[in-house]
């Protein structure tokens, strides 16, 4: 059978179902994506003939007879709760118990969809589409079946009830084979070397066509703390993580890294062979590895190897103090992108009557996941690669490994599993141990897996790059800002080259090294601005394995231009005598900003005066306390971050003692999950504010375990007070990455509030607040 | 060189053969498949290995398993069997309970990526036998200044872990939630 919704006239969606026979026992309908037709060839079948064919059924959805269903998505969980609004998502405009769905995550071959977990607004709303287009299917089949017009049915938790009669969804799909098609666009990932970052794109396939879906007033699901999915059987032990996989045959390897980022192999280590009898020495150019079926005999031998093997010398980093120098250093041109009115904001700061200006200050950071990063690979002798890991864009991995051995896509298969958090790390589909695995296993011809070990994932891993950042704008008399410039200077974000690929000289395929400007501009009434994004290659960008290989990580670009844009209208509120709050209300008219402020102040105490507070000293052996604010626009959600500190200036050790963070993201769909990744990210961007810093010398990372790559601990955190608004009229909005970027500006206004020292430079360690308060 | 070694793991006898100076992390995971405790540093620093030993937290990245021979380890496969005796209960009775502080870890959903959080709850029952009522500071320094480190979240959870023990801590002594 053949249905089609037509709404006033005009085609708004259509969605075949059709009946693919009857079964015995059970039945089922199965969701498919019907592609436009020049893409649903054979070719693209059959290259993708190791994803799941997007023409045929069980790609999205599965609704069984026993009343459960089976979701399937590209999309992973990052740890901030997917399979919690994943499922409520789809339960809602499906009309059932977001209990009664499974959700089948990232696996390339079992999965239809792609795209990065990052994304979740275009993953929800392909679910969310996919649902609604179903709902309308199983409607029109109830009507069909009980003989009542579809205006006259409604249903709850599946069933469908109308005219006196009812019927539930596994009853509908009773005995029958249906199918579903719905329409998308897009095309999953394929190596490119010439593309954004080395591949044909980054989002995957895109559910199209506008299928009615409930208006938010009506959601039952949607808006509830319905719990995370994954987090029952991790708290037992039943999850199987991505370092849990063990194959027959299987080697466990450990990689013995060049002495410097810029050394090359000159020669192989030895380990005594009578004391690890099974260990191998595996290479390919300056991939070294150790492997072995037994894992205690493959750390031992590969620490006799790495101690014995020799590199050449190589000093070609800047030095972590000499960053900012560095990024100065480099022959600037021309921004990658701006935005905003160049010549009128150029001539009103010509002509101001005051201009103030600044420079804000980021080292290099990491993402420094609590587990060092780990995969297992198998590359069979007919080219056929399994990889399991836990990338968060398991179809970019799939290209890019695929790249790196110089096999067609279809080849490839990526498994995703759980793993330590992230935080954008693998967005790109990059930098784990996949490609070392992958080489390691074409090399050996067995399966192997690769456990990189801590000190190797801090030096070695992609991190999120330094940044400088230039700030002028003139005032009116009454301290208003007229215009604003804003100069971002980075090195590169969006290298994904996998480091086991570079290492063994085999094909990596990166992007150029472009900056983006990443605020949202909150304020509308500073109408005359400018901002620039300067990107420049890694730092060392020309040394054999790219150097400091920038990636992107939690709020990328954003963070950074935050806390120098907030930061500065800190400064800008103090020249003017203002609070610092009162004062970003007079540069703004937006309605949701002013809405959120206010509530997030109120909730905060906030007392309306001027910054500094009138007792600020920066010496003493008693506590000086003080608070500060900062907003953010990221993805439809609208941010405030409100710090208070205590300090000893004598000590120059900054206590965070409470943090007030707000966020209207438009319709909150589960408020937990949301006040879970509020709060969590308030202490990332403590630990970014207080604590972390990559460090270096002329030739390597230091900052190599976590008593150098410090990360704060839960003594150091602050009561963490939550504000939360919803609204049911600005559709949804991105709520859990940004949190941490909320922290810095707030944490340094504070330090100037108890002080009238302004830092403009994270992290604010002991050693650099003392330097502020002693300068 | 191996050599047989008699462990007791979550009150089950086992035998393994294997060189006496494996750290009790790979002897766990790999002969035992119990992957409940996971990989981290490798040198003490970030709890994500942890386990219980005679009910005191160890970790197990850096012990040999040599030295926990005749002493009973507990990870968080065990945790359910751990209060099933702790509460008198039948083995039937106790497969299908969880410990409270598991309980609580759901409840409060505590993990965001959750690699360190079977790590977490070992602090959290080895405290929890020890104060049954413990405050917000006594948490906090129970989790980061116990030695050999402080446990680390990267996700940032550890306002959920307070309010996850706290939880525990009154379901424990019988209280209503």
């Amino acid at each position: 059978m053949t249905y089609k919704i037509e709404r006033r006239g005009t085609p708004a969606f259509s969605a075949k179902i059709s009946r693919r026979g009857f079964v015995k026992t059970g039945g089922a309908l199965f969701v498919s994506l019907a592609l436009p037709l020049r893409l649903a060839t054979r070719a693209l079948v059959a290259e993708n003939s190791n994803s799941i064919d997007p023409t045929l059924p069980e790609s999205w959805l599965e609704i069984h007879s026993d009343n459960t269903i089976v979701a399937r998505t590209g999309r992973t969980e990052t740890g901030v709760g997917i399979t919690g609004y994943y499922p409520q998502t789809i339960a809602e405009e499906l009309n059932v118990r977001p209990e009664a769905i499974t959700l089948i995550m990232g696996d390339t071959d079992r999965t239809p969809d792609g795209g990065y977990s990052a994304g979740f607004l275009n993953g929800m709303t392909n679910v969310r589409k996919v649902a609604a287009y179903t709902y309308q299917a199983l409607v029109g089949l109830a009507a069909t079946h009980m003989g009542v017009p579809v205006s006259s049915l409604s249903v709850t938790d599946g069933v469908v009830t109308g005219g006196g009669k009812k019927i539930t969804y596994g009853e509908l799909v009773q005995g029958q084979h249906l199918e579903l098609k719905i329409p998308m666009k897009g095309a999953l990932p394929r190596p490119d070397p010439t593309g954004e970052v080395g591949m044909t794109s980054m989002d995957g396939l895109t559910v199209t066509g506008d299928p009615p879906m409930k208006a938010p007033k009506d959601f039952k699901v949607i808006g509830t703390s319905f719990p995370a999915g994954h987090i029952p059987d991790k708290v037992t032990g039943k999850t199987k993580w991505s370092c849990d996989v063990t194959l027959p045959g299987m080697l466990h390897a450990r990689m013995v890294r060049p002495a410097t980022m810029g050394s090359t192999l000159v020669s192989v280590g030895t380990f005594d062979k009578k004391q690890f009898p099974t260990a191998e020495v595996v290479r390919k150019e300056n991939l070294l590895a150790v492997v072995s079926p037994n894992e205690w005999e493959v750390v031992q031998a590969a620490q006799s190897v790495g101690d014995s093997t020799k590199w050449t010398e190589w000093a070609g980093l800047p030095g972590s103090e000499n960053v900012t120098k560095a990024i100065r250093a480099h022959k600037w041109v021309k921004a990658s992108e701006s935005k905003g009115k160049a010549g009128e904001t150029k001539s009103a700061l010509e002509s101001a009557a005051k201009k103030i200006s600044a420079t804000y200050e980021q080292g290099y950071v990491r993402h420094a996941p609590i587990g060092p990063f780990v995969a297992v690979a198998d590359v069979n002798s007919d080219g056929n690669v399994m990889v399991w890991t836990h990338s968060a864009q398991s179809q970019g991995l799939r290209a890019r490994i695929a790249y790196v051995l110089s096999v067609p896509v279809e080849k490839v298969v990526v498994r995703w599993m759980d793993h330590a958090g992230q935080y954008g790390r693998t967005t790109f589909g990059g930098d784990g141990a996949e490609a070392d695995a992958a080489i390691l296993s074409k090399l050996t011809g067995k399966p192997v897996r690769v456990q990189w070990t801590l000190p190797e994932d801090l030096a070695w891993s992609s991190v999120s790059p330094a940044w400088v950042s230039d700030m002028t704008a003139s005032v009116d008399r009454n301290g208003q800002i007229v215009a604003m410039h804003s100069a971002h200077y980075a090195p590169h974000m969006e290298d994904p080259r996998p480091l086991g690929a570079l290492l063994a000289g085999m094909p990596s395929a990166t992007s150029k090294p472009d900056a983006w400007v990443a605020t949202e501009w909150p304020y509308d009434k500073i109408v005359n601005r400018l901002e620039e994004a300067y990107g420049m290659p890694n730092l060392a960008g020309d040394s054999a394995y790219g150097g400091l290989r920038g990636n992107i990580m939690r709020t990328p670009g954003q963070r950074q231009q935050n806390f120098a844009l907030e930061g500065f209208i800190n400064e800008a509120a103090a020249t003017a005598g203002a609070d610092p709050i009162e004062y970003r209300l007079a540069h703004t008219t937006n309605e949701r900003l002013i809405n959120l402020l206010r509530a997030t102040a109120e909730a905060a105490n906030w007392e309306s005066r001027p910054s500094p507070h009138h007792s600020a000293r920066r010496s003493g052996s008693t506590a000086v306390t003080g608070r500060g604010a900062c907003i953010m626009i990221r993805s439809n959600a609208y941010w405030v971050g409100i710090a208070e500190v205590s300090l000893v200036p004598n000590t120059g050790s900054l206590k965070v003692t409470n943090f007030t963070i707000g966020c209207e993201p438009g319709k909150i769909i589960n408020p937990r999950q949301l006040d879970r990744c509020m709060k969590s990210g308030v202490v990332m961007g403590l630990s970014e504010a207080l604590k972390e810093e990559v460090t270096f010398d002329n030739s390597k990372v230091t900052s190599t375990d976590w008593s150098r790559y410090k990360i704060l601990t839960m003594s150091e955190i602050p009561q963490i007070k939550v504000v939360q608004l919803s609204r049911d009229d600005k559709g949804f909005g991105g709520g859990s990455e940004a949190a941490n970027a909320l922290v810095p500006p707030a944490v340094a206004a504070a330090l100037f509030d108890a002080t009238g020292v302004r830092a403009r430079r994270i992290p604010l360690t002991p050693k650099y607040v003392n330097s502020l308060l002693k300068a | 060189m191996a050599t047989q070694l008699r462990l007791s793991v979550n009150g089950t006898r086992q035998t393994v053969n294997v060189d006496p100076d494996t750290p009790l992390l790979f002897v766990l995971r790999n002969e035992l498949k119990l992957t409940g405790p996971k990989m981290g540093c490798g040198m003490a620093q970030c709890g994500a290995c942890a386990v219980l030993l005679d009910g005191k937290e160890i970790r197990t990245c850096i012990t040999p398993v040599s030295g926990v021979e005749g002493k009973q380890i507990t990870t968080i496969e065990g945790l359910p069997a751990l209060w099933a005796q702790e509460k008198g209960l039948s083995a039937a009775a106790g497969q299908g309970t969880l410990h409270p502080v598991q309980q609580a870890w759901i409840d409060e959903q505590v993990p965001q990526c959750g690699y360190c959080q079977s790590g977490m709850m070992m602090v959290a029952v080895q405290l929890l036998s020890k104060n049954p009522n413990p405050s917000v500071d006594q948490i906090k320094d129970a989790f980061t200044n116990a030695p050999p480190s402080p446990h680390l979240c990267r996700c940032g959870t550890y306002s959920a872990i307070i309010d996850a023990v706290q939880r525990a801590a009154q379901a424990m002594r019988g209280g209503a939630l």
